[in-house]
């Protein structure tokens, strides 16, 4: 069985972003780029199944510019088979992403795909979803633990009320949460090897996938700051001064 | 009696100052991170001024009372504790950061800021304070400056000595003095600023300071590696400063990884265990970093290593280096915070090794350290059946020939935690008789009546 694995480039999780002044964007010169943390444990996830047996190939996609193929070498360096990146300058949204996707797997029939729940940046939590429903494939998201046994997943779940098991069918989609499992550091030998690993670029055009965004950005604003709160000296003063605010 | 009617002396000479005197509070207060001797002091006080902090001092010349000051207690050489009667004085309650000025990068802090809150209020500028130890979360700059800490980053940033752009302090005579009030040139005459710098509570208290902070590094890459032997630790040093712009270069042994591992629950971070350990950060360059490994790995030093690939990641590897004090603490380790200069650091380490394996042979001993910056701490485990007095006693007799080879080697007996109490008897390996001399003579200048921290850093006459 083929595992499909999705990779995206994101702004470090510990970098500070900023509003650019014009509120056209967000300032990344510069600062620190990484996989996106639930994208890393999706591909750690893969490479126990291949490691277990499971699985006999796992292999990394993302679509970016060139600069997301430091993320695809990583991602061979911690041990997928193969990488694809699906070139393209424009910032896809989720639907876009989903259908890209989907003409990939339609070349790779992977038996699994495995993505993060939602990318770090713009904290979407779509792709997978919607990758699903246009696959016509089941989907366990939010996973937690994935146990695969012959043609079924069984996945726990992490929902607002606990936990939750079900099993699906393969091929399937499963997005990860962050407990599902601890991604291995990189081996320097396995980044020189990792250099050896095929990594094939496809254009986006050669797709032939609609990218219509559906959403417009106008512009992007910092988070209100927070107003420095007061001490109260009593239960009679907090209770005085949320009388005067008009909160009680 | 006596120390009931001394408290309430002071509470009527100080009736504003803040005090506490119940047995968890004098257990507490009375002791910093090390174990070797029972706390006792008087009882705790905790100023909010600098006048408060200076009416005190006056009222214990007067009374011939001895002052402890206390910081986060963190110290590993006794500086902070008080076995004998002594008034802790604790900055807990001085904990203002003030007047932030963006065009110099500098900023107000009064003592009891905590390491790590100076860190944080940088970082929300947009700005950077280097010095970083496993214990900032808990020590205060108080407590740095008069330790000069010096931590993970000195190889690139230097010492808390060169972030310190003034000083206030209250002398062991009870004045105020403002200590080179923040410039940065400033050519007229001795810097006393230096002096309280590392003088650990015995000139008198560093009540403020002014603090210089640095432009944030560019994005930083950590390095686990694993390696053969002590030289090859030295000669990898070499090709990561021709290859890399490091911020840090830390080395540990087997044991020291299998005592993180075991307390903090982690796994392994490599496969096959090896002898030594470095964790380096620098400078994000993964062509530059595959270079040093690969020059590594062809020489024969290097056997394995891993390499961070996000922050996340990167501050994972470091507990592997940043958790060693706290696993060992259960061991009440000896520790010895030794330093020589760094071009002699693999025949140094070789003569130590021979001497530690000769004479400590039923104790165990964890190494790791500061090596780029040529120190390197030596701990020596207390066996679980040993009672701490004869631990301690077995500890300094070995300790002899372990400062002798320092003197022989024109080192330092301590490279950052202090002499305190524990290594008072040391100084003559590492200062000559005239310079101790010296020292009591600037001691008394500024302590009369010797009540800051009798007893600490040089021993009583
Ligand atoms: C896990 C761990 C790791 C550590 N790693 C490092 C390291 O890498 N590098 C390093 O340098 N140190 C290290 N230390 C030692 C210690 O954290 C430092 O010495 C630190 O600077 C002490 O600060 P503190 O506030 O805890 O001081 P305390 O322990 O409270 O006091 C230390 C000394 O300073 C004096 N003092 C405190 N406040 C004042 C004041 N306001 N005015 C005058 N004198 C004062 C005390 O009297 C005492 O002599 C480590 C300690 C631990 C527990």
């Amino acid at each position: 069985m083929k595992i499909l694995v999705g990779i995206k480039r994101v702004v470090d999780f510990n970098v500070r972003v900023r509003v650019k002044p014009d509120g056209s964007g967000v300032d990344t010169d510069g600062a620190k780029m990484s996989i996106n943390p639930f994208d890393e444990i999706a591909l750690e996830e893969a490479l126990r199944l291949r490691e277990a047996g499971i699985a006999s190939e796992v292999i990394v996609i993302s679509i970016g510019d060139s600069s997301c193929q430091q993320q695809l070498r990583t991602g061979l360096a911690m041990g997928a088979d193969r990488a694809i990146q699906v070139d393209t300058d424009i910032h896809l949204q989720p639907l876009a992403a989903a259908r890209t996707m989907l003409a990939v797997i339609e070349t790779e029939q992977p038996g699994l795909v495995i993505l993060g729940k939602q990318a770090i940046d713009d904290d979407n939590n779509q792709t997978g979803q919607m990758l699903a429903a246009l696959w016509n494939r089941p989907q366990a998201t939010f996973a937690s633990k994935v146990v695969v046994a012959g043609d079924t997943a069984t996945v726990t779940r992490e929902v607002d009320a606990g936990l939750e098991t079900i099993e699906v069918d393969l091929p399937a989609v499963i997005t990860t949460d962050l407990r599902l499992n601890t991604p291995r550091f990189v081996k320097l030998p396995d980044i020189m090897k990792a250099k050896r690993k095929p990594l094939e670029v496809i254009a986006f055009t050669e797709l032939a996938v609609s990218n219509d965004n559906n959403i417009q950005i106008d512009h992007y604003a910092p988070p209100a700051v927070r107003e420095k709160g007061i001490m109260v000296d009593s239960a009679a003063a907090l209770v005085t001064e949320l009388k005067s605010r008009g909160l009680l | 009696m006596e120390r009931i009617n001394k408290i309430q002396i002071l509470q009527k000479e100080l009736p504003d100052l803040e005090l506490l005197a119940d047995s968890r509070s004098l257990q507490i207060y009375g002791q910093d991170w090390t174990r070797f001797r029972q706390p006792d002091p008087l009882a705790v006080v905790f100023p909010r001024s600098v006048d408060q902090v200076q009416a005190l001092v006056k009222f214990a010349r007067l009374e011939k009372l001895a002052l402890v000051p206390s910081g986060g207690r963190t110290g590993l050489s006794g500086g902070a504790v008080a076995a004998s009667c002594e008034l802790v004085v604790s900055f807990e309650k001085m904990r203002k950061i003030s007047e932030f000025n963006p065009l110099e990068a500098s900023l107000k802090v009064e003592a009891g800021v905590v390491t790590q809150a100076l860190q944080a209020y940088a970082a929300e500028q947009g700005l950077f304070y280097p010095i970083s130890f496993a214990a900032e979360g808990s020590a205060q700059i108080g407590g740095n400056i008069a330790t000069n800490a010096g931590g993970i980053r000195v190889l690139r940033y230097g010492l808390t000595r060169d972030w310190v752009e003034g000083l206030t302090v209250v002398t062991g005579a009870g004045e105020v003095l403002e200590l080179n009030r923040g410039l940065i040139k400033n050519a007229s005459g001795y810097d006393l600023r230096h002096l309280f710098i590392g003088s650990e509570g015995t000139l008198g208290f560093i009540v403020a300071a002014t603090i210089r902070l640095a432009q944030p590094p560019p994005p930083q890459t950590v390095m686990l590696l694993a390696l053969e032997s002590m030289p090859a630790v030295m000669s990898l040093f070499h090709s990561a400063k021709v290859y890399l712009k490091l911020s840090a270069f830390e080395f540990f042994s087997e044991q020291a990884l299998n005592y993180v591992c075991q307390h903090r629950q982690l796994p392994q971070p490599l496969e096959n265990p090896a002898p030594f350990y470095v964790l380096c950060e620098f400078d994000s360059d993964e062509e530059a970093a595959l270079a040093v490994f690969e020059q590594g790995f062809a020489d024969g030093n290097l056997l394995d290593g891993v390499i961070s690939q996000s922050s996340a990641q990167a501050e994972e590897l470091w507990q592997y280096r940043e958790g060693i004090s706290e696993s060992i603490t259960q061991f009440t380790p000896y520790k010895n915070d030794l330093s020589v200069r760094v071009s002699k650091v693999p025949e140094f380490m070789q003569e130590l090794d021979q001497l530690v394996a000769e004479s400590y042979p039923d104790f165990e001993v964890i190494w790791f350290g500061h090596i780029g910056d040529g120190n390197l701490h030596m701990n020596v485990l207390k066996p679980e059946t040993m009672e701490v007095g004869e631990f301690e006693r077995s500890c300094l007799l070995v300790n002899h020939a372990v400062y002798q080879l320092v003197e022989k080697y024109a080192g330092s007996v301590s490279a950052e935690h202090g002499i305190g109490l524990l290594k008072r008897n040391a100084l003559r390996f590492c200062r000559s008789q005239a310079e101790i001399n010296i020292l009591r003579q600037v001691k008394r200048v500024f302590d009369p009546d010797n009540i800051m921290n009798p007893g600490k850093l040089l021993n009583d006459e």
